[in-house]
């Protein structure tokens, strides 16, 4: 599996979860499947919601962002396209610093975790790290002094 | 000069790959359908035995007590989801259903454990019906969950108490009710009740004989009474003569 592939896979499994959670906020699903933490207390906290929308609903837009442009970039002409690669960076990147402010606020804020919101926090950092591999996968050709 | 190439990043195999990406998609769909349990099938609603009898003097009984079919809600002040049924679907069955005298609609406490201040709630809610204004109060601390929830305070009283003075109750006659708790046996009836009845969460639904635990907009829920009305005996299982009350 290529680092965009993986990427991809990374962005369907938090694609899912972003889903999960917003059928529960928006009341399809009655309970949480939450195991560890306290996923109630966070979703219903005042945090939850960022620009009139459900936090977990941009998680929808954010993961099928990243999975059309993962996709985009294992497609012919594109699988070598460096551009592609810059992108996945900055995406997964926006995607790290925005996962670090609910997580603090989990934290310190709200003091209680969403162990669903956790599991999207590991999931876009690996994507970022594979992202950031992929990029340099697809450094520009050097120049170098022939001897 | 020598351009030195970067070797070229692997490609992996596009068969295999589609391949895990579609059962991971179709996975992860069956998680979520399975979570939302069916939403307007009927087949996901469970078979009880309905000669167990519903409750009689317990709960409380919004509509005509002789109505041709008496709905029971388990539901927990605290529980997001039961705020949603309240305040956007409950409405609608209010004036079409009860309303029209098609059905009665019974609410019965049942508290989930993780729910630090429910039971308050359920007092306040109590201490309000014996002013017999437990709907009043019912819909004001449902709508204004986010303000007394476990969430926002640890100390909820304050906002309860905003609430009863708002749905224009003698308040301090309220609040000796609910600083004595006074009605905590009939919560913990209601309580001990729904455990017998094995609800496992909120809000769970008793329509005819059927028992549905989860959230229902308004047509899903119609169609449960529609199920019920057709099935209907002419002697309700009910206690006919139920009045509202803990």
């Amino acid at each position: 599996m290529s680092k965009r592939q993986l990427v991809a896979l990374l962005a369907l499994l938090g694609l899912l979860i972003a889903i999960y959670l917003t059928l529960y906020k928006t009341g399809a699903i009655a309970e949480l499947n939450c195991t560890v933490g306290s996923c109630e207390t966070v979703q219903t906290s005042r945090w939850a919601t960022f620009l009139g929308l459900p936090v977990a609903a941009w998680g929808i837009v954010f993961y099928v962002a990243l999975l059309a442009l993962a996709l985009s970039g294992v497609q012919g002409s594109l699988a070598e396209s460096r551009a592609v690669s810059v992108a996945l960076v900055a995406v997964t990147g926006w995607g790290v610093v925005f996962s670090a402010w609910l997580t603090y606020l989990e934290l310190f804020v709200i003091h209680a975790i969403c162990q669903w919101c956790v599991v999207s926090a590991i999931l876009v950092t690996i994507a970022f790290v594979v992202a950031w591999l992929d990029l340099r996968d697809h450094r520009p050709a050097e120049t170098a002094l022939s001897a | 000069m020598v351009k030195k190439q970067a070797p070229p990043p692997k490609r992996g195999n596009p068969k295999a790959f589609y391949l895990v990406l579609a059962a991971v998609a179709v996975i992860g769909a069956y998680f979520l359908y399975m979570q939302m349990r069916g939403g307007s099938s009927a087949a996901s609603a469970t078979t009880i035995d309905p000669n167990v009898p519903l409750p009689k003097a317990e709960g409380y009984l919004l509509g005509n007590a002789d109505a041709p079919v008496q709905v029971v809600e388990y539901a927990d002040f605290e529980c997001p989801v039961c705020a949603y049924f309240a305040t956007i679907t409950e409405p609608d069955i209010r004036k079409r259903l009860v309303e029209t005298g098609q059905i009665s609609l019974r609410y019965m406490h049942y508290h989930i454990p993780t729910h630090p201040n429910t039971w308050q709630a359920s007092m306040a809610a109590a201490c309000a019906n014996e002013q017999g204004k437990f709907w009043e109060m019912h819909d004001a601390i449902y709508n204004a969950q986010d303000r007394w929830a476990g969430t926002a305070t640890r100390k909820p009283k304050g906002v309860l108490k905003d609430l009863a003075g708002q749905v224009a109750l003698n308040v301090s006659q309220w609040e000796t009710c609910f600083d004595t708790q006074k009605y905590q046996p009939q919560l913990l009836a209601s309580q001990q009740d729904a455990e017998k009845r094995q609800v496992r969460g909120t809000p769970t639904f008793i329509i005819g004989s059927k028992m549905i635990d989860h959230n229902m907009s308004y047509d899903q829920f119609k169609a449960y009474v529609d199920t019920a009305m057709a099935s209907a005996k002419p002697a309700a299982p009910n206690d006919s003569a139920a009045k509202k009350g803990t």
